[in-house]
């Protein structure tokens, strides 16, 4: 990663914005948007999409299977038991059990899917060109070479749409 | 985004996004206040006394308890009940409420969360305390085993209970930890200290606030949120049916699912509202958690106690129209008129007539009395579920089994320790965890507070 970035730092939300779109109208590459909470229209402006919800979904449609299947394995196949006799496949009283593991499961996995997905896991080496935009700053950061001999240009339009500040940097993993 | 304030700004005192982010991280790296360490000291003490009088249960057995043949639950599943009950305001205020985009949990969730964590945590020592021989457990897992294998009952609601439970202190842990990480990562970024820097960037997990990172973290808040919000119904439904599949009078009524859950959110509101109280006023985040914050939870108690209301009577009006003389000896003679009226009554005052107060704006904006009544409400939560376990226990259909109960030190004891231990991990998570989940708090700022610079309401339209 050691390259040259340009780095834009906004204060509002706002002029965030403001700056993704004529930044993306006018042809440049935005690396990569930071900001303290997060801002649905960046999001979408950086063209993400996420498929979390289906893979939610196939969590939960083979979670419920593979438990219902577990509970008629060893209610009926593996060791039937005779409760004042009724049905060793209680498929009703079943159900309880089966949303409740479902709901564990599907938590669990996102919680995974997330992890790999999002790369946020314990121990990682994490690339922060601003700290403040944990904090108060909205940050934009463009790759230079990818945006070739249009520095100035770049660098003016950040300032037009209301950067506090540009600057050039070179990034690197922190630690 | 509106013309009108329905409740008006949710954050007060023209902050900015810095000054939020100072705001709520300055009890971490401020020294703890003598109050503080107060309360520590006690919670701690009463911890002790918890492990004194676990140690003796475990090590001596059951018999050191009051409970008999014929009240063979007592304390012990009474504070399962209510501790679990307190815990449902985790997955009310935030599960729930972020399902139904409610704005004004921001300030309120990550506590109430973190109260739950606690909270089921208590509540999951009583069943294992009380199935006697602690160290056999896990039996309770349906694993595969050397005695045929014999898998556990899952037609058993007791089973249930233990799936539900569990299953319940995971998915709250995580949802209130993941939801922790981007503040995480803002203590990491605004400290000086090395140790914190580390400390909490390793408990960050990287992160840095990516539009991707933002995008899948939204995706997993709805996903988890949306999927959970079932466990709102489901945990103390669970619960009731340990109660309502037996044949006791009293507890056999279809009326107990719901009757439970609107319990167990009962309880959990008014501890969100104490908790929130002491939250601010000894931090004085006036600011954040504001008179319209704890007005609307009072307008939800109204409410809700109104439905307790109405459940209690609805119980005693079946009891009375089924015209089962063990029915209505449980609710007529026994409960109401007889050995337990003391009880009963402070349940019915409790719950059912003293929130009704709330109804005076006065009231309901007087800090003082807010907190007195949120806390009268836990009490007389603790009442009905003393009501349900010890009086149809104690007398049922024989009247040669009837019998008195009275806990042992050591039940009081392991309630005490209950309390502590809840005392110490709320107090924990004053010192160490932000109170409030300061990235959502800069989500919701701009759309609903003013700002001063222009006075005009600033919008994401």
């Amino acid at each position: 990663m050691n390259k040259h970035f340009v780095v834009g730092v906004f204060d509002e939300e706002t002029q965030l914005m403001a700056a993704v779109n004529e930044t993306l109208k006018q042809g440049f590459q935005i690396q990569e948007i930071y900001s303290p909470y997060p801002v649905y229209e960046a999001i979408e402006a950086m063209g993400k999409k996420t498929r979390f919800t289906f893979a939610a979904f196939l969590f939960g449609l083979f979670g419920a299977l593979g438990v219902l299947a577990f509970m008629y394995y060893t209610a009926v196949i593996d060791w039937p038991l005779n409760y004042g006799g009724k049905p060793t496949n209680a498929f009703p009283s079943f159900l309880v059990v089966t949303i409740v593991i479902t709901i564990l499961i599907v938590t669990i996995a996102s919680l995974f899917t997330f992890s790999a997905r999002a790369k946020i896991y314990p121990g990682k080496a994490y690339v922060l060109p601003d700290a403040r935009s944990t904090d108060d700053k909205f940050v934009m950061v463009f790759d230079k070479s990818a945006n070739d001999g249009e520095y100035q240009r770049l660098t003016q339009l950040l300032k037009a749409e209301g950067a506090v500040e540009v600057y050039e940097k070179n990034i690197e993993p922190e630690n | 985004m509106y013309k009108t304030e329905v409740r008006g700004p949710l954050i007060l005192g023209d902050k900015n996004y810095h000054q939020i982010s100072s705001d709520i991280i300055a009890p971490i790296n401020q020294p703890a206040p003598l109050w503080w360490k107060v309360a520590f000291g006690i919670s701690n003490l009463a911890l002790l006394f918890g492990a004194v009088a676990i140690y003796q249960t475990v090590a001596v057995g059951i018999g050191t308890w009051g409970v008999n043949n014929s009240v063979g639950w007592a304390w012990e599943i009474i504070n399962f009940v209510w501790w679990i009950g307190i815990g449902h305001a985790g997955t009310a205020f935030s599960i729930f409420l972020l399902v139904l985009r409610q704005k004004w949990r921001t300030s309120i969730n990550r506590a109430a969360e973190a109260m739950t964590v606690v909270a089921v945590m208590c509540a999951a020592i009583f069943p294992a305390l009380h199935m006697g021989r602690v160290w056999l457990a896990f039996y309770i897992f349906p694993y595969p085993n050397t005695r045929g294998p014999l898998w556990v009952n899952f037609n058993s609601p007791l089973f249930w209970d233990f799936i539900a439970i569990s299953a319940y202190l995971l998915i709250s842990a995580s949802f209130w930890y993941f939801g922790m990480v981007p503040d995480f990562a803002t203590i990491r970024d605004r400290t000086t200290s090395k140790v914190k820097k580390a400390v909490y960037g390793f408990f960050a997990f990287g992160w840095v606030g990516t539009s991707r990172e933002w995008l899948r973290f939204e995706a997993l808040s709805y996903v988890l949120g949306g999927i959970a919000a079932v466990l709102v119904v489901s945990v103390h439904s669970i619960v009731s049916t340990d109660f309502a599949v037996a044949v006791i009078p009293g507890w056999h009524t279809t009326v107990f699912p719901p009757y439970f859950v609107i319990g167990a959110i009962f309880s959990g509101f008014a501890m969100v509202m104490t908790l929130m109280i002491i939250i601010r006023k000894m931090y004085k985040f006036q600011d954040y958690v504001t008179t319209n914050h704890l007005n609307a939870i009072a307008k939800i108690l109204i409410f809700i106690s109104l439905i307790m209301g109405t459940a209690y009577a609805t119980e005693a009006f079946i009891a009375w129209y089924s015209g089962n003389k063990y029915e209505i000896f449980t609710f007529f003679y026994n409960r109401a008129t007889g050995d337990y009226s003391y009880e009963y009554w402070t349940m019915i005052i409790c719950n059912a007539l003293v929130p009704q107060l709330f109804w005076f704006k006065k009231i309901r904006r007087n800090l003082t009395a807010a907190f007195i009544i949120s806390i009268i409400i836990n009490i007389g939560m603790w009442f009905e579920r003393y009501n349900i376990i010890i009086s149809s226990l104690a007398k049922d259909f024989l009247p040669s089994s009837w019998v008195t109960y009275s806990p042992t030190w050591v039940e009081i004891g392991v309630f005490a320790g209950t309390l502590g231990l809840f005392g110490t991990g709320v107090l924990l998570f004053f010192k160490f965890i932000p109170m409030m989940a300061i990235s959502e708090l800069k989500g919701v700022l701009k759309v609903t507070s003013y700002n001063t610079n222009d006075k005009k309401h600033i919008s994401h339209e």
